[in-house]
């Protein structure tokens, strides 16, 4: 690489000015090394080791932690295949693999020998409904096929080519509003094409003089009918159009709203088209529903649901500071500075029932009052915003579309608790999220909202954000600190406790995005008003991501005390195509696996937990009868085991050993011995791991084994019943086929041999087990056996 | 200033009540009660961050496993420290560790050699030139290291790393060599220790009679040995050919003994008469070496047979009759010489428990059970902890490093001349090093020892493949033994080494690196002491020693 030494001590040394010199800059220096190189060049290194308080053996020990560093140069466009539950179920791996075939990567290599393109895995993209999902840079295509990735990396650097398009508007202020259009900007919708069809919209409105309002709202969590637009329009009722394309976004306006008389001739045009359209009967590809509308598919989705964190969903703009004061926004802390005393706020909080939303289910008033107890000057209020749970998006969401919520509930737990300093941690894998808090930050301060003296009250609390760099155990609260600090995520014992000793050795308050998004509406609405929903131990809503075998999924809040069944059956509509709902995935990895026959558990801290599975921080993945229990147990723990810090003895090496019996099991060589191993391995790192990483990671392992024993031993037989684990099945072309040749036109190891309208056959030899035959087939003619 | 009370904390350990400052560990709250509990990754004056989890005990009051080393106490505690389920954590995490620790406690060349002689250390003695020293070392186990130097098979070569690289190194050879090459005629007789007034009548004259005399005149008793043929040997002289064995050698390595003392009684048939008389009554214990005992010898003597119907007990070598103990061809057929030398030190070490003599170690264990004792550390010893097997062709490099590539060396004066001392020495370089450098101090091999952890438990399906960092003058780094307790990270920081030692990786892939592709030397400039001392493995290990003082 071209890179001058001169060059690199001008930019780091741009950087360093920027962060500083002392140790606990070194996460945010290597972020910007790494935004400038693309990698972390070790001459770069070492001019902040030369010129800083940071020495080698830290900037190495860091840079090799989290995910984040790259320690060789990448390509210029990154390649991240989502491997999130949702995506895994659906053949992400497939798709990974038809992406390094299509690379020509050798082992050990993740970058094309021309260094276009870099390639990895991402635990969750946030798109569980369009899985398999792959981003590329800022593009993200759902339903990958592993047969066309080919042509997608094609159509990226063809688009790369395009100059991007300006959107011609028109701010004059001539007349009257029609309506308002909203349309969600959340990363799903974004990643099913939202931003085209808002583009489209814009010029359409434009051009044809449509004095419209057009909001742009966060999530609106209905990610199953993605893009959605919503149309209100005084007189009418609401009108949602789901999965629109940007093509039939002119048509859908013009039902709606009149063009301006003088242009007629444009609206004549329009017109003309629109009655194309409909005389030539065109298949629309979207669905309109109306408001208020009973039984539609988005009714069911919404109906169960209970919105305290996503409270006024896909109604405000995220960082609109007009539009959350006038839904009610900043009420709550209002009612504190001026009406309650910190201890009144604790009080409120620990008699509202709330527990903490981060999966453990800490009372949270118990917190705030231990660090609220603490008789020191300095203490922080930290929002644990790590989320990195594969097939888990929620904080991600609630940060991208409900910035200004979660700060109000930051300052009030800063108010109650005696802290001053508040710091959002959010991965720097959360853009969207990290450039709305920082906005809505911003506008705080200049309203007053943050800094000195809030709202006149004599109160003052100020928020920064830091970026964390990827590595799942950084959740962990103690880690979390380690990271902040400058040092890597390894968590520590406790106690002491964080509320005790937590950031920089102060008393530190850390709350999950979550738990602090549901602190406004319980100081609003109240106490008792929260803990009237729920159970007798766990009050509230929790926010779940519902995806997998459902046919809708999106982002739920629920009621606590709503049953699996209602989750699956009601909202999500029941197991797509006609498969049989087999089971469902809690928790993530720290979570486990219920059988379907336990649906009707209600969703309780408790419950969950005596059933072998937590709350988690909220996937909920829906698995069917094609789905293997021992793939999904060996799925969870390979990412638990490679999130591991690496710290203690039963996370770091006893994780590895359940992975590796896991996969002689996949692979028909386990035995009965192994099988016992596993248990007792499993339940030995639960009970001898430090920190809750390590703890509830076997939890896959022993729900699996306690509820699918039966699955295993059919893979001791050398069995896979769902034809899920490739060592145990193979291909074969059934009598159906009808001698297309197209399976062999695309089999990546020419192991079809074929003639022209005869069945083709496949050689075993040959056969790497893609699948894309499979999925080609037009005639369903490849079975895996 | 106002008065600070120190609080005090009310916990049970091991079901004792004890009442400890706040803010101590349980670790140290049970050292109070004079409970001691294993710890790998604990060092005193650090950061205390739990990893190893080896000093793992239970709260009941909570009903959970707590690393002791960290966690503070508190009240109401109910910890116990050695229970059977605590005990079985312990050694799962040892077991966890073993999996992924790859190194060998002894080298392979010693675990085969039925007498477990120390062969790497004489090896590396030998190539220093020490031939006095490396005599003693393999005396240490083998009493008769010219004989054998000329008819031992040498298991040892067949299992010796080096093997698939070349050849093995030429260990046989190099052990007649240690007998050879003495500067000084007397540095042959070793040196013994005050007489203690004991007689032992040994009746047999072959490899296991020899060699429990030599143990026994080392360790001051008088010995009398026995044999019905016209001149000592037994077997050696008898059935081995002059083209095999020299009688010079034979003869040699005899007066070696008889020079140590030992009376000879030739000619003598040993029968029922004798026995009683002359034998059992005119010594205070009797070793029967005599190559076979048949039940009608058996009966003569008054021996009785145990309930198996065996005359001798395998594991420590008593009969029926106090004081009578037995070894060598007598108790099985051998088809190896060294095994009789190896069980005539065995049976001469019972009889120093029986007659209350031990020496060194031995005096230690004076209770009933010594004996036991004396086994399980020599069957412990011999099944070490760790071992890893055939080397990958990667790693062959790895342990080239401390040797040097030359073939094996052919005597040029032929096998029965043997090496010369050139030779020799040039010869001995080649050995690999592959035993373990920290043999006492390793905490590894102490607990897994102690908690009968097995390697095989948790073996993963493939092996970390080892290296082996020698560039620094006085310390040796092998990644693979390590289990990531970060101690040397730590004091490296502390002390402000420009390089130091960091944590590379993260996950099962975590290791300790030396920042930016430094090498250790650069790491450790004035922290290599510190570091090693407190390293609990063979990771860190200096190059010479813990050998020495051993």
């Amino acid at each position: 690489m071209g890179i001058s030494n001169t060059n690199i001590t001008e930019k780091i040394d741009l950087i360093i000015a920027r962060h500083g010199t002392t140790v606990d800059a070194v996460i945010p220096i290597l972020q910007d090394i790494q935004a400038e190189f693309n990698y972390l060049p070790e001459p770069a290194l070492k001019r902040v080791c030369d010129i800083t308080d940071i020495s080698p053996a830290r900037i190495s020990g860091i840079s090799t932690f989290y995910n984040q560093f790259r320690q060789r140069p990448a390509g210029r466009h990154r390649i991240r295949v989502c491997t999130g539950t949702a995506c895994h179920v659906k053949g992400a791996l497939f798709v990974y693999e038809a992406f390094r075939r299509e690379m020509k990567l050798e082992e050990g290599e993740d970058t094309d020998a021309s260094l276009i393109f870099t390639i990895e895995k991402a635990a969750c993209l946030g798109c569980c409904t369009l899985a398999p999902v792959v981003r590329i840079d800022e593009v993200t295509y759902g339903h990958v096929k592993p047969d066309s990735v080919g042509d997608l990396l094609h159509d990226f650097l063809s688009k790369m080519k395009e100059a991007p398009s300006d959107i011609y508007q028109d701010n004059s202020p001539q007349s009257a509003f029609q309506g308002e259009i909203r349309i969600g900007l959340g990363s799903c919708c974004v990643a099913s094409g939202s931003y085209e069809v808002k583009a489209e919209l814009e010029r359409t409105l434009a051009q044809a003089k449509i004095r419209v309002d057009v909001q742009q709202v966060g999530c609106v969590g209905i990610c199953n009918l993605v893009p959605i637009m919503e149309i209100l329009k005084p007189g009418e009722l609401p009108a949602y159009y789901a999965k629109i394309k940007p093509e039939e976004v002119k048509e859908v306006l013009l039902s709606h709203f009149k063009p301006e008389g003088k242009y007629n001739r444009l609206r004549n045009g329009f017109y003309n088209l629109f009655e194309k359209l409909l005389a030539n009967g065109a298949p629309k590809s979207f669905r309109k529903y109306m408001g208020e509308q009973r039984d539609t598919p988005l009714s069911k989705f919404l109906g169960p649901q209970v919105n305290i964190a996503t409270e006024n969903r896909g109604v405000i703009n995220p960082i609109d500071i007009q539009g959350y004061r006038q839904a009610g926004g900043f009420g709550s802390l209002k009612k504190c500075l001026s009406e309650m005393t910190p201890q009144q706020v604790v009080d409120e909080i620990r008699e509202s029932g709330l527990r903490g939303r981060g999966g453990a289910g800490f009372p949270t008033g118990l917190k705030w009052q231990l660090v609220k107890d603490q008789d020191v000057p300095e203490k922080f209020v930290i929002c644990n915003g790590d989320e990195g749970d594969p097939g888990a998006f929620m904080d991600r969401m609630l940060l991208e579309s409900y910035p200004f919520r979660i700060i109000e509930g930051m300052l009030i737990a800063g108010y109650a608790t005696g802290a001053a300093h508040g710091i959002f941690y959010i991965r720097a894998e959360y853009p969207l999220a990290v450039m709305r808090i920082s906005e809505a930050i911003r506008i705080c301060r200049e309203n007053g909202i943050l800094g000195t003296s809030i709202l006149n009250s004599g109160f003052s609390f100020d928020v920064s954000v830091f970026k964390g760099a990827g590595a799942f155990v950084c959740g962990e609260e103690t880690a979390l600190i380690a990271s902040m600090e400058g040092n890597r995520g390894l968590p520590r014992m406790r106690p002491p406790y964080p509320a005790f000793r937590g950031f920089r050795g102060q008393p530190t308050l850390i709350n999950n995005t979550e738990t602090l998004s549901l602190v406004p509406w319980i100081l609003h609405h109240g106490a008792i008003a929260f803990s009237k929903i729920g159970t007798s131990g766990s009050k509230g809503t929790k926010v779940f991501a519902l995806a997998g075998k459902v046919k809708r999924g999106g982002l739920i809040e629920v009621p606590m005390g709503i049953t699996i069944r209602q989750i699956v059956e009601e909202i999500g509509g029941g197991i797509a195509g006609d498969r049989q709902f087999k089971a469902v995935q809690i928790g993530g990895p720290s979570g486990g696996c219920l059988p379907a026959s336990a649906a009707d558990m209600q969703i309780d801290f408790e419950a969950l937990k005596a059933a072998g599975t937590m709350m988690g921080s909220g996937g909920l993945i829906v698995l069917d009868e094609s789905d293997c229990m021992v793939d999904i147990a060996c799925y969870f723990l390979s990412f638990t085991q490679n999130q591991s810090c690496g710290r203690c003895t039963f996370c770091r090496i006893g994780t590895r050993r359940m992975l590796e019996i896991l996969t002689k099991i996949r692979s028909g060589k386990g035995t009965d011995e192994d099988l016992n191993t596993l248990e007792s391995l499993a339940v030995s790192t639960t009970r001898g791991s430090l920190c809750g990483l390590g703890k509830t990671a076997p939890n896959p392992v022993l729900t699996t084994l306690h509820y699918f024993r039966a699955e295993y031993e059919s893979h001791l037989r050398g069995q896979c019943p769902a034809g899920k684990c490739l060592p145990l099945i193979h291909y074969e072309v059934t009598e159906e086929c009808i001698g297309c040749t197209k399976c062999a036109q695309r089999c990546p190891s020419d192991a079809i041999t074929f003639k022209p309208y005869e069945v083709h056959s496949i050689d075993l030899e040959k056969c790497i087990k893609c699948d894309i035959c499979r999925q080609i087939c037009p005639v369903n003619a490849i079975t895996v056996r | 200033m106002p008065l600070r009370f120190v609080n005090m904390i009310k916990l049970t350990i091991d079901h004792i009540p004890v009442e400890v400052q706040e803010g101590i560990t349980v670790m140290e709250a049970a050292a109070t009660l004079g409970i001691s509990i294993p710890s790998m990754c604990f060092h005193p004056g650090f950061s205390n961050h739990p990893s190893c989890m080896v000093c793992i005990v239970k709260d009941t009051a909570r009903d959970n496993f707590v690393p002791s080393c960290a966690l503070p106490v508190s009240e109401g505690m109910n910890i116990l420290t050695g229970t059977e389920e605590v005990r079985k954590a312990r050694k799962e995490a040892l077991e966890l560790l073993l999996s992924d620790h790859i190194g060998d406690c002894e080298a392979p060349c010693r675990l085969s050699c039925p007498a477990f002689m120390d062969i790497p250390l004489m090896n590396r003695l030998i190539a220093t030139g020490d031939f006095h020293q490396a005599l003693h070392i393999v005396r240490e186990e083998i009493a008769l290291p010219l004989i054998l130097g000329y008819i031992c098979p040498a298991p040892c070569e067949k299992a010796c790393k080096r093997k698939p690289i070349d050849a093995a190194v030429s260990i046989c050879l190099l052990k007649r060599a240690t007998a050879q090459y003495q500067d000084r005629a007397d540095s042959i007789v070793p040196d013994l220790i005050k007489g203690n007034g004991k007689r032992v009548a040994i009746v047999g004259t072959g490899p296991a009679g020899l060699s429990a005399a030599f143990w026994l005149l080392r360790t001051g008793h008088a010995c009398v040995l026995f044999d019905q043929h016209e001149k000592a040997g037994g077997a050696l002289r008898y059935s081995i050919s002059e083209e095999r064995l020299p009688k010079e050698m034979l003869d040699a390595e005899i007066n070696t003994i008889r020079d140590m003392g030992a009376e000879f009684h030739l000619n003598i048939p040993i029968n029922k008469d004798f026995f009683q008389h002359e034998i059992l009554s005119g010594f205070d214990a009797v070793i029967l070496a005599t190559g076979n005992l048949t039940s009608t010898l058996a009966d003569a003597f008054g021996i009785q047979p145990d309930s198996t119907g065996s005359f001798i007990n395998k594991r420590d070598f008593t009969t029926s009759l106090a004081g009578v103990f037995a070894c060598g061809n007598i108790i099985r057929e051998q088809k190896m010489a060294v095994h009789s030398v190896a069980q005539g030190k065995m049976a001469a070490m019972q009889v120093g428990v029986y007659l209350g003599t031990s020496v060194g170690k031995m005096e230690q264990d004076e209770s009933d059970n010594a004996a036991n004792m004396q086994a399980d550390r020599e069957a412990r010893n011999r099944n070490p902890v760790s071992m890893t097997g055939h080397l990958f062709e990667q790693e062959w490099a790895e342990y080239m490093k401390d040797s040097i590539p030359d073939p094996r060396l052919e005597p040029m004066g032929g096998i029965l001349e043997g090496f010369t001392r050139e030779e020799a020495m040039h010869e001995a370089k080649r050995c690999l090093h592959c035993d373990c450098r920290k043999p006492v101090s390793c905490k590894l091999r102490l607990y897994a020892g102690e908690y009968g952890a097995n390697r095989k438990r948790y073996a993963g399906s493939e092996r970390k493949r080892l290296t082996r960092s020698i560039n620094h003058e006085q310390v040796v780094y092998e990644t693979e033994k390590c289990i990531r307790c970060g101690l040397c990270v730590e004091i490296t920081e502390k002390h402000g080494e420009m390089i130091g030692l960091t944590f590379a990786g993260r996950g099962f892939d975590v290791h300790i690196a030396v920042p930016f592709n430094e090498t250790v030397r650069e790491a450790l400039t004035v922290t290599a002491w510190e570091c090693v001392e407190a390293c609990p493995t063979g990771a860190l290990a200096y190059k010479t020693k813990e050998e020495r003082d051993k």
